[in-house]
């Protein structure tokens, strides 16, 4: 599904991606972990589309399309989705219309109708309980004064609203209490399908517990340092990143 | 050095002579003030950044006639009271005679009536400030009075549609003046519009009186076509435990400059000025408001956004004076911008004075551009470029549209937005 291959990317002339070689099957979930600084949300938002990335070279391609020719817009509509590390404000804009804006848009874009106010309230409802946000929230401006566990349910509610091909979930369980954590987690599990993939960062093997990924990579310095089963999460748990070799000057960049 | 640019003789001559006598008179007595009235000029500070727009001729010195059709853009629910070229037209008019409202136009009032008006017309305005209420003073055609009794309480708004209609070059002054008695209530809509494509000039004055008690709400709607050059001032006096709210949504033109000016005078009198502008192409707007807070014990609130996309200008001035036995004095003043292309350009400017020393006063003023963070997150959702950036701008101004309390005028005014947006953001 997703083909990475010597991805290096910087921003404001330093380089962050040092060469990512990455390759997701449809029905896969992978996680990268890693040290702070990374790049794990430099990468993830280089999939999404964020220009203020350069890409200086390697590629990218969706089902063998290439990804990097797309604008932003383009690649979710043809099924990338990212959750954000950390969600945007945008108080003016309500909820509900942005998220009925946007699966609209995706509507559109396959060539189905378009949802009206009362058909959208109704499915909005249905999946606001699903990741237990109360649907006062739909009213409220997008991500306004809600709480960080709450900004990561509505990332993980628009996901199962907008059914994305590639879900890339940057930290979502980051700041989470316990029970959240086990909402959002039942949300990506509900996502795990034969024709979907998973790309999750994260830094705790807890999450692993509720979502139990196929591959854990490590990232480190820009690059894909060690890749393996999820094993590999508990071992890292257990023992850190230095066993790996990783320096203190790639952590901190 | 060059002479300092005078208002031309040719603005000073008399108009028609329909009035009833007293304001004839006033009028005169006006126009002879008038003589040589400078001319704003870059160096005038209230007119600073507005003078180069300022384009008057001695064509335009021409009273409009009343004739042509008159046009709107509302679908007005309830009570209209239709003026063509400032003189109403009784026949597209309509609203009950009610117990305790009298909605008149001048040229209808008895010689007592008129005496009566001569001495308030103007008295709530500082003619220092909007110079060109003298203007109007000098050849308003026509107007509206409306005086609302004690405790009487208009069940609709009223709707004062004001359109300029011309073939050619040529100029109009609308007038309206609202007395309100104490405790009455009555919500006014202003629309301005205008047909034809000649260059003109719309000057207007609206005064607002109001009792010990009266609540008015104010809503003002400049649609006016490109070509109009557009100075209205409104005045407003408020007694005792008043309160007045005004929304103003204007959209640019060649010249657009409203003068909103407030005496809080009564104590524990309450006033709310909310303002919308939008501008594009090479359009300018104006808005110059200001607050005096003359008794202890008054609130002011006042929130302004501009949106200025292309080449265009947008300007707000917001003075609030509090005077020296204002205690107790309430002031909170905002003032957002935002900036939708490197090219345009907004220029805002609080100013303060303070002579109480119990009081709170609270600006503050922002520009910006639309936040390409919150474009990203919005597009990463599938949501298109156009679409996302109509939401965003949306989004600045929501919050005031929304509270515009006539759904005609909001409509109305989101139609004309959608419009906006459609040429502003047509290349994205
Ligand atoms: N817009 C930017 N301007 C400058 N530096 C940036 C920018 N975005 C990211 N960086 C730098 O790129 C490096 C990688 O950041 P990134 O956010 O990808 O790390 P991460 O692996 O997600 O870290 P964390 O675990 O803390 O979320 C950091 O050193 C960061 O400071
Ligand atoms: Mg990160």
């Amino acid at each position: 599904m997703l083909s990475i291959k010597n991805l290096h990317a910087s921003v404001e002339g330093k380089e962050i991606l040092k060469g990512i070689n990455l390759e997701i099957k449809a029905g896969e979930v992978h996680a990268i972990m890693g040290p702070n600084g990374s790049g794990k949300s430099t990468l993830s938002q280089v999939l999404a589309g964020n220009e203020a990335f350069e890409i200086t070279s390697g590629e990218v391609t969706l089902n063998g399309d290439n990804l990097l020719d797309l604008a932003t817009e383009e690649r979710a509509r043809e099924g990338i989705f990212l959750a954000f590390q950390y969600p945007v404000e945008i108080p003016g804009v309500s909820n509900l219309q942005f998220l009925r804006t946007a699966v609209n848009a995706m509507r559109k874009h396959r060539g189905e109708e378009e949802m009206n106010a009362a058909e959208f309230m109704k499915l909005a409802k249905e999946v606001s309980r699903q990741v237990d946000l109360d649907p006062a929230f739909l009213k409220r401006g997008v991500n306004e004064g809600f709480s960080g566990g709450e900004k990561k349910r509505n990332e993980i509610m628009q996901a199962l609203l907008l059914q994305p091909k590639l879900a890339i979930l940057d930290e979502t369980d980051s700041g989470l209490d316990i029970d959240a954590l086990q909402v959002v987690s039942n949300g990506v599990n509900a996502l795990r399908a034969e024709d979907r993939a998973i790309l999750m960062v994260t830094h705790y093997q807890r999450l692993l517990n509720h979502i139990v990924p196929d591959y854990v990579h490590v990232l480190a310095g820009g690059k894909i340092v060690k890749s393996g089963g999820r094993e590999l999460a508990l071992e890292l748990e257990e023992r850190g990143y230095g066993w790996l070799g990783i320096k203190d000057e790639d952590t901190s960049n | 050095m060059k002479p300092a640019p005078t208002l031309s003789s040719a603005f000073l001559h008399p108009a028609g002579q329909t009035l009833p006598e007293p304001l004839l008179a006033l009028r005169k007595q006006r126009a002879s003030a008038l003589v040589n009235m400078p001319l704003p000029t870059r160096k005038t500070e209230n007119w600073k950044y507005s003078s180069k727009y300022l384009k008057l001729s001695d064509d335009m010195a021409i009273s409009l006639p009343a004739e042509g059709k008159a046009g709107t853009s509302l679908a007005i629910p309830g009570y209209k009271v239709v003026f063509t070229n400032g003189v109403m037209i009784p026949e597209a008019s309509e609203y009950p005679d009610l117990d305790g409202i009298s909605i008149q136009s001048f040229s209808d009032l008895d010689a007592d009536e008129a005496q009566t008006l001569s001495v308030q017309l103007g008295s709530t305005l500082d003619h220092e400030q909007a110079q060109f209420a003298r203007v109007n003073g000098a050849r308003f055609e026509d107007g509206l009075l409306i005086r609302l009794q004690p405790g009487a309480v208009l069940d609709q708004p009223l709707f004062i549609i004001h359109n300029t209609a011309a073939d050619a070059c040529g100029s109009a002054y609308p007038r309206i003046y609202v007395e309100a008695g104490a405790n009455s209530q009555m919500t006014l809509v202003e629309e301005y519009t205008s047909n034809g494509e000649a260059a003109v000039l719309v000057n207007t004055v609206t005064e607002f009186n109001l009792a010990d008690g009266a609540r008015i709400t104010s809503i003002r709607l400049n649609m006016e076509g490109e070509q109009v050059q557009h100075i209205g001032a409104t005045g407003v006096l408020q007694a005792q435990n008043s309160r007045f709210e005004s929304h103003c949504v204007g959209f640019g033109g060649q010249l657009r400059r409203h003068d909103l000016q407030v005496r809080l005078e009564g104590e524990g009198a309450e006033t709310k000025l909310n303002g919308v502008v939008v501008t594009q192409g090479k359009q300018h707007y104006d808005n110059h408001t200001s607050i005096d807070h003359v008794a202890a014990n008054c609130n002011s609130e006042e929130t302004y956004r501009n949106i200025a996309a292309d080449q265009s200008h947008a300007i707000f001035n917001g003075r609030i004076h509090i005077h020296q036995d204002a205690q107790k004095s309430n002031a909170d003043m905002n003032n957002k911008n935002l900036l939708l292309n490197n090219g345009a350009e907004i220029d805002t400017k609080p100013e303060l004075e303070i002579y109480a020393d119990d009081v709170k006063c609270a600006h503050g003023a922002t520009i910006g551009q639309l936040d390409e963070t919150s474009l990203f997150y919005l597009v990463s959702r599938g949501i298109g470029r156009r679409e996302a950036n109509v939401l965003l701008t949306m989004a600045f101004i929501n919050e005031l549209v929304s509270q515009i309390p006539v759904q005609a005028v909001r409509e109305t005014a989101q139609l004309r937005l959608n419009d906006f947006f459609e040429q502003t953001f047509q290349e994205i």
